[in-house]
């Protein structure tokens, strides 16, 4: 069995493993800083600590989403990040065999490695590992072109 | 526009000076004529008086002679009559001439040589008487008398040469005068003949033009009458007939008037009767009012509680957003514990059994919330309409409240129109009798105008013969416009 959260992102529909997030949390003050990466949407305060915010929509591929991100998938635990959404649609427990491999087409897929028929209907499975490598990998070009 | 009157005076004022100035140059050509005449008298008289001084101066010569020859006194009768006449015929001819400087000094000149010839001549007789032939005969041959007597002719001579000079030059005068005397009259009456016969053949014409059109105005106008006579018998006769048929009709018209009044009377009691049936009505109207008007207060009621309600709907939807917004932080919990557990491994599988209750149990409250929502959404719908429908209603009461006064006012209105109706019907009756009454009055007016009808038709045939008569009267005149005109 896979539990996973449903979630909208840009109003399209996604999932993402419930075990390979370390906390949700919702309406929390996103405080926003000057920064070279447009995802990184600012930071908040959860669980006692400053967490980087970044906007799930952009990381995705999309444009920045005009409704409210109230909701934060919190990822990690020794280095956490928030990643913002704007609609949380419940918790979903498929079987395994629920789950398929997801077709690699477009930027959105890139972070997307399966597909599954949950409520009556197919939602991408996020790979947060994924996503966790390209803010990594954001950071990282970031720090390179400031040391030039 | 000029009058005939006018016209008339006008051709005789311009004749009348036409002539007035021939008059007055032939008066004048006359005058002058009549002058140069006289002057032409003058001077043969003056001549005459010449002739005569020299015939007076031969005589007594004559005289003279014959007594000296004969020595008889007898012989000196010629000698005495012109010693006498001479003194005499000299200051006659002397007045004569006397606007005439050179005959006046002529006869300055004469006059002492006649007198010189006449004392020679007394001289010569009395030596004669006296001395005999011989001495009277040498005194003549002295020839002082001859030598006086061809001064005096030679005198006379030039005094009788002006006065033919003269007589000469007035007769021209005299002939230019009567010449122009007599163009003047010829050329001024022809000229005023051509203007008095135009003046007159330009007024007749225009005399004639006037009155002919005037007698022919007069001609259309005796038709037109002639023909509104015509018209005017045949109308008097279609009145006479027309009358005829009126009286008929009034008198159908008064057997009319007498159902009208019994109609009226019958009108009068049916109002009286609906009357009290519109009063009976506003009573039973008066009622409903009342029940409508306590109608609309329930309705009045029911709007109210009905806000009540949708008011205490939108408090349960308030309540609800918390019991939601709980509900999902104790999923959000909920979702949190699961993670935990999860990471805790083993020891964390019992706390993940009951967090998955824990949010199972949100997730039914979020449902339950939702359902409510749904079902609170529904009541308020209903309550929204119900209200809707309640004002539907109370407007609908309005409106029967309002039509239920207007059947009230119109029954009022009726009961009051009814009472005017009665009225009405018994003024009718009254004036339907008094109506009857003035129909008879009517009948005898009617026969009245019949008559009067008939006498119109004698009237309009008189109307008729002087048309005719005037007709024939502007044919006359036209006839003696036409002569005139031909003439």
């Amino acid at each position: 069995m896979e539990d996973l959260l449903a979630i909208r992102v840009s109003r399209d529909a996604y999932a993402i493993r419930v075990s390979e997030i370390s906390g949700l949390a919702t309406d929390r003050k996103i405080v926003a800083f000057p920064s070279p990466i447009p995802e990184l949407l600012g930071v908040a305060g959860i669980r006692g600590a400053l967490v980087p915010v970044y906007s799930l929509a952009m990381l995705l591929g999309y444009n920045a989403e005009t409704e409210r991100t109230r909701w934060l998938a919190l990822c990690g635990t020794e280095d956490p990040v928030a990643l913002a959404f704007s609609d949380f649609e419940g918790y979903v427990r498929v079987p395994l065999t629920q789950l398929y491999a997801a077709e690699q087409k477009d930027v959105a897929r890139t972070h997307v490695e399966h597909v599954v028929r949950a409520t009556d209907m197919v939602r991408a499975v996020v790979g947060i590992p994924l996503i966790r490598k390209t803010i990594q990998r954001r950071c990282a070009n970031d720090g390179v072109s400031k040391e030039r | 526009m000029w009058t005939f009157g006018r016209k008339i005076a006008a051709g005789f004022t311009l004749a009348f000076l036409l002539l007035l100035g021939i008059g007055g140059v032939s008066y004048r050509s006359i005058s002058a004529l009549t002058s140069t005449s006289q002057l032409v008298t003058h001077t043969h008289q003056v001549l005459e008086h010449i002739a005569e001084v020299l015939g007076l101066l031969k005589d007594a010569e004559t005289g003279q002679r014959g007594y000296l020859i004969a020595g008889d006194e007898t012989y000196l009768e010629p000698y005495r009559t012109a010693i006498d006449g001479l003194p005499k015929v000299a200051k006659e001819l002397r007045d004569l001439t006397a606007d005439n400087a050179n005959q006046q000094k002529r006869m300055d000149e004469a006059e002492p040589v006649i007198a010189a010839r006449l004392a020679v001549l007394k001289r010569v007789i009395e030596v004669r008487r006296e001395a005999g032939l011989e001495v009277a005969a040498k005194d003549i041959r002295l020839g002082e008398g001859k030598r006086l007597m061809d001064d005096l002719r030679r005198i006379l001579a030039q005094m009788e040469r002006e006065e033919r000079d003269l007589l000469k030059q007035r007769a021209g005068e005299a002939e230019a005068a009567s010449s122009g005397a007599k163009s003047t009259i010829i050329y001024g009456t022809a000229f005023c003949l051509v203007f008095v016969m135009a003046a007159g053949f330009f007024i007749t014409r225009s005399l004639s033009g006037q009155i002919g059109a005037a007698v022919r105005h007069v001609q259309s106008s005796s038709a037109e009458l002639q023909s509104a006579a015509n018209q005017q018998a045949s109308g008097a006769k279609e009145s006479s007939t027309a009358m005829n048929e009126i009286t008929t009709t009034i008198s159908e018209l008064l057997a009319t008037s007498r159902q009208i009044a019994e109609s009226a009377q019958r009108v009068a009691h049916v109002a009286e009767e609906t009357s009290a049936a519109a009063r009976s009505g506003d009573t039973t109207v008066q009622k409903s009012h009342e029940s409508v008007n306590s109608i609309k207060r329930q309705v009045d009621l029911i709007v109210t509680h009905m806000l009540d309600l949708g008011k205490k709907s939108q408090q349960i939807g308030g309540i609800l957003e918390i019991i939601n917004e709980l509900a999902e932080q104790t999923n959000i919990l909920a979702i949190n514990a699961t993670i935990e557990a999860s990471g805790a491994g083993d020891a964390g599988k019992r706390f993940a059994v009951v967090a998955d209750e824990i949010r199972k149990l949100a997730d039914r409250v979020g449902g339950s919330t939702k359902e409510i929502r749904v079902l609170i959404e529904e009541i308020r719908a209903a309550v929204n309409t119900t209200v809707m429908a309640t004002e539907g209603g109370s407007k609908a009461v309005d409106l029967g409240a309002r039509q239920f006064a207007e059947v009230t006012a119109a029954l009022r209105q009726i009961t009051e129109l009814l009472g005017t109706t009665t009225a009405a019907a018994r003024e009718i009756e009254l004036s339907t009798k008094q109506q009857t009454t003035a129909v008879e009055q009517v009948n005898i007016a009617v026969s009245d105008v019949a008559k009067a009808a008939k006498e119109t038709e004698v009237s309009s045939g008189q109307t008729l013969q002087t048309a005719g008569q005037l007709a024939g009267l502007s044919r006359d005149l036209t006839r003696l416009i036409q002569a005139t005109a031909s003439a």
